[in-house]
């Protein structure tokens, strides 16, 4: 145990050497990792934030039931005592054409709402939001309640639209299938840059690397240093890419504004999770351990 | 001349070995030497007559083309590449380019060994700095290499070569880079070194210095093995 740590840091120490005697190569590997996993790290936070949003929008999801004109108390009583009594619903709520008015203008703004204004009558109907119960699965739960009220007197027309949410979710999807195929590929090319970038470090140090292995160092003792030296880059690049991220989605969520519903909102609206995060750690320390082991594996 | 050990307790034993590169150079040409335990030898023969060659072999640098080579009783050859660390830490080498690493003081270059051995730093360090006073540079000890003399460069050399008490010394033209008064003086450390009881094997074309040190000469003549001057 001794002995390891004692080697340890004799490996640590010639690591540090090594990066005050090839700062120039050093810093061009560590850069490199640092750009890749920048990039990483921003897909990362752009599919967990419209994860995040895509969840957060499927539990807002209701479905509208859009009244015929003046409909009488009794159709609006048989029509919300149907509707609380499914299982699939959670809470239904009346929205009156003065309410849906209200809405109108309180969404829209600007020369729509005044639009509203001009019309000599309320030409918005009258609706039950009916919002589903969590947990069920809202494509079918919606297709319970359209059947539950359809041909009831007073509706006109059972409105549901979850289309645009499971295209989107579709889209992540396929985002996260292709970003997994596309990480493994810049996942490779990092490697063979790392490699090619390290060895040029050993390959500086290719008579020291001799005088080593003539006085009896192992092939494990002259990597070591190498190794460590790597590890350390990986270990840095992939803090400073964490931080990198953090400090853009900030700008970018300045950039946006306070507007909720912008897309740039969206994809930055959360900082990394803590695994994502160490995602980036792990994948950087990985990236720069293949590639020190393919450097120095040659060599000695 | 001195005689070679009628066999008994022998540190190096070559038989019949060989070294052909590429293309056909034949560079050791079925050479049969002994070196006993402890004893002092001198390679001699001009340039490229397989001086080098040899202790390549017995460092396990090259493989032979055929023969064997003994260390100690190992055949060098036949060794796994895991053990050839174990070999080279018994072995102490010098070079005439003296190959010191250039980024670490001399004290660390002589402590890298020890390192390599395992020891701990401390003793590492103080064993370190007690061979190099022994060749006279505890006043150099943080130098680094470019900043010392091609004198004191060698006897770091030396010191990192001894410093593990290894049971044999190999040296290739340890003074080709030297002045005579410093060669003579390097010489006084081998044989210093020797009668601790480590068998030193000295690759050189120097002859002067060969006569001056009355020690048991081989000579190499175009990869064989010439005739002892007793053999005549």
């Amino acid at each position: 145990m001794k002995t390891a740590l004692a080697r340890l840091r004799y490996f640590a120490t010639d690591a540090l050497d090594e990066w005050r005697h090839s700062p120039g190569v050093n810093l061009l590997a560590t850069a490199t990792l640092v750009a890749a996993l920048f990039i990483g790290g921003l897909a990362l936070l752009v599919i967990s934030n419209v994860d995040g949003y895509l969840d957060h929008a499927r539990n807002e999801l209701n479905v509208h039931v859009y009244l015929l004109p003046d409909p009488t108390s009794a159709e609006l009583r048989r029509i919300e005592q149907r509707l609380s009594s499914l299982a699939e619903v959670s809470r239904v709520e009346y929205v009156d054409q003065q309410e849906a008015l209200r809405r109108y203008r309180e969404w829209y703004g600007g020369s729509l709402a005044a639009l509203a204004g001009e019309l000599e009558a309320n030409p918005l109907p009258a609706s039950f939001e009916v919002y589903l119960a969590p947990g069920s699965e809202s494509g079918g739960a919606a297709a319970v309640v359209t059947r539950a009220v359809t041909g009831f007197d007073g509706v006109d027309e059972v409105w549901f639209d979850a289309e645009w949410l499971d295209r989107l979710d579709a889209l992540l999807r396929l985002a996260k299938v292709g970003g997994g195929v596309l990480s493994m590929l810049v996942f490779t090319a990092v490697v063979l840059v790392m490699a090619s970038v390290l060895r040029l470090a050993v390959y500086a140090r290719r008579d020291e690397i001799e005088i080593m292995q003539l006085v009896g160092a192992t092939p494990s003792f002259v990597r070591g240093p190498f190794i460590v030296a790597g590890l350390a880059q990986g270990l840095l690049a992939s803090v400073a890419a964490v931080v990198l991220v953090e400090a853009a989605r900030r700008g970018i969520f300045l950039y946006a504004g306070s507007n909720p519903l912008a897309v740039l909102g969206i994809v930055a609206g959360g900082p990394l999770s803590v695994s994502d995060s160490a995602l980036i750690v792990v994948t950087g320390l990985v990236i720069s351990l293949v590639g020190a082991w393919f450097a120095v594996r040659r060599t000695t | 001349m001195i005689e070679a050990p009628p066999g008994g307790d022998l540190m190096i034993r070559a038989m019949k070995l060989s070294k052909r590169y590429p293309g056909g150079t034949a560079a050791l040409e079925d050479v049969d030497l002994e070196v006993g335990r402890g004893e002092f030898v001198f390679i001699t023969g001009a340039s490229g007559a397989g001086k080098t060659t040899l202790l390549r072999l017995i460092l396990r640098q090259e493989l032979p083309s055929s023969g064997q080579v003994l260390v100690n009783g190992r055949n060098v050859g036949a060794l796994p590449a895991s053990k050839v660390p174990d070999l080279r830490k018994s072995i102490g080498v010098v070079f005439q380019d003296f190959k010191l690493i250039q980024r670490k003081t001399a004290l660390e270059n002589v402590a890298y060994v020890l390192n390599v051995a395992g020891l701990p730093r401390g003793e590492q360090r103080r064993r370190a700095f007690q061979v190099l006073r022994s060749v006279g540079l505890h006043h150099r000890l943080s130098v680094l290499p470019p900043a010392l003399s091609g004198g004191e460069q060698q006897r770091v050399a030396i010191a990192r070569a001894v410093v593990n008490e290894p049971t044999l010394l190999l040296a290739d033209e340890p003074t080709g880079n030297l002045d005579p008064d410093l060669a003579v003086e390097i010489m006084r450390l081998f044989r210093e070194i020797n009668a601790r009881g480590t068998t030193v094997v000295v690759a050189t074309h120097d002859r002067d210095l060969v006569k001056r040190m009355q020690r048991r000469v081989v000579t190499l003549e175009r990869g064989r093995l010439a005739p002892s001057e007793s053999d005549s």
